[in-house]
């Protein structure tokens, strides 16, 4: 699907607003950290300050400065929380989130940016050195290790979640819940929704394919 | 505004604009509110009645019906004509259409579905319920899971 070389996307502003509602919406509902999207977030900063440029020139009192600044804080408090939610997975699967991101391929998308990655590092430094000091180095010396990786907890990718079908998907494998079950298929169609385990539709998500609710 | 055009903006003429700009005219008392269509009582009362008589979801005239109705309700009910009338119907369609979905998410746990498919929902409804349902799921499959035996601890000997 994607080509070589750059892949310019040219959105309208209301395109670009929509692409971030939609990622905040799969990042809030989604079990693990997403991919990082720092071509919207870049350009969603980049429109803010363009129009926070403008109103400051603009004539006061006039409606339209109260509605165009109502926007912009609109859009502000998604882009927070996605920021947010964001980092609430970082700290949460710290280990799991740097380990995935070391051992990513070259082509793969990343899922920190590097403002991100960097916290992350510094996250599980800090969280090391507070563990060491405050309870490891106390331990008798085969004790002393602890992997953070073993003992943090994994997303669940089994949990569940609601989703809409933005782009008709056939055949999706919907894996029994217990061993009197059988396996079957179903065909997602577009506008519909739907309630399923995270892992099967996983690869949807990313794809923009289906949208989480 | 970026996400879209809006106006233009004539004296004494209706128009379209997002519900938050709406609500925000109509507390600065620059505006009348016209509702939508479907906020009628006649309207209301057969839905109400389809929902009540169907054991499916009816299709809703709105996916934010709900909201819709609280925000014009609390904002704006001089504008509404009928405004008791049009709460209690759609407060009563909201219920009915809420312990339908508690029934079905009891059968789907019960069941232990793997998969449904929520078309009539509204995502007032489905947030509603919603994190109630997965969690109570997760923590299912946990339990289950945990049904498997451990691998091999030793106990220890007191």
């Amino acid at each position: 699907d994607s080509d070589e070389g750059s892949e310019e996307l040219v959105l309208t502003p209301a395109q670009l607003i929509r692409s971030l509602e939609q990622a905040w919406l799969n990042e809030k509902f989604a079990p693990e950290l997403l991919e990082s999207k720092p071509e919207i977030i870049e350009c969603v900063v980049e429109q803010l300050d363009h129009m926070e440029a403008n109103l400051k020139r603009a004539k006061k009192g006039d409606l339209k400065v109260s509605v165009h600044r109502m926007e912009i804080e609109r859009i502000r408090y998604v882009l927070s929380s996605y920021l947010r939610c964001r980092l609430v997975k970082i700290e949460k699967f710290f280990p799991h989130v740097l380990e995935k991101e070391k051992s990513r391929a070259e082509g793969e998308p990343s899922i920190l940016s590097p403002e991100e990655f960097a916290f992350a590092k510094e996250y599980m430094a800090n969280t090391e050195t507070y563990l060491k000091n405050v309870a490891l180095k106390h331990m008798p010396p085969n004790l002393q290790k602890v992997s953070l990786l073993k003992s943090v907890p994994k997303p669940n990718l089994d949990s569940f979640v609601f989703l809409r079908v933005l782009e008709r998907q056939e055949n999706i494998l919907v894996e029994p819940e217990t061993d009197e079950q059988r396996e079957y298929t179903i065909d997602l169609e577009e506008g519909s929704q739907h309630l399923i385990r995270y892992k099967t539709i996983a690869p949807l998500v990313a794809s923009g394919a289906v949208q989480l609710i | 505004v970026l996400q879209g055009d809006l106006g233009p903006f004539n004296p004494g003429l209706p128009v379209e604009v997002p519900v938050w700009l709406a609500i925000s005219l109509k507390q600065r008392q620059k505006c009348r509110l016209v509702p939508p269509e479907w906020m009628d009582v006649a309207k209301l009362e057969e839905i109400r009645d389809q929902e009540r008589r169907e054991e499916t979801f009816t299709p809703m005239p709105s996916p934010y019906y709900m909201e819709l109705t609280k925000l014009l309700l609390n904002y704006a009910s001089d504008n509404i004509p009928k405004a008791d009338e049009i709460r209690t119907l759609v407060k009563d369609t909201w219920d009915t259409r809420v312990a339908k979905l508690r029934l079905s998410a009891d059968s789907f746990i019960r069941q232990q579905e793997a998969h449904a498919k929520l078309d009539n929902l509204t995502l007032m409804e489905i947030n509603t319920t919603g994190t109630f349902l997965t969690q109570a799921l997760d923590q299912m499959y946990k339990l289950r899971s945990n049904l498997q035996p451990a691998q091999g601890a030793q106990s220890q000997d007191f």
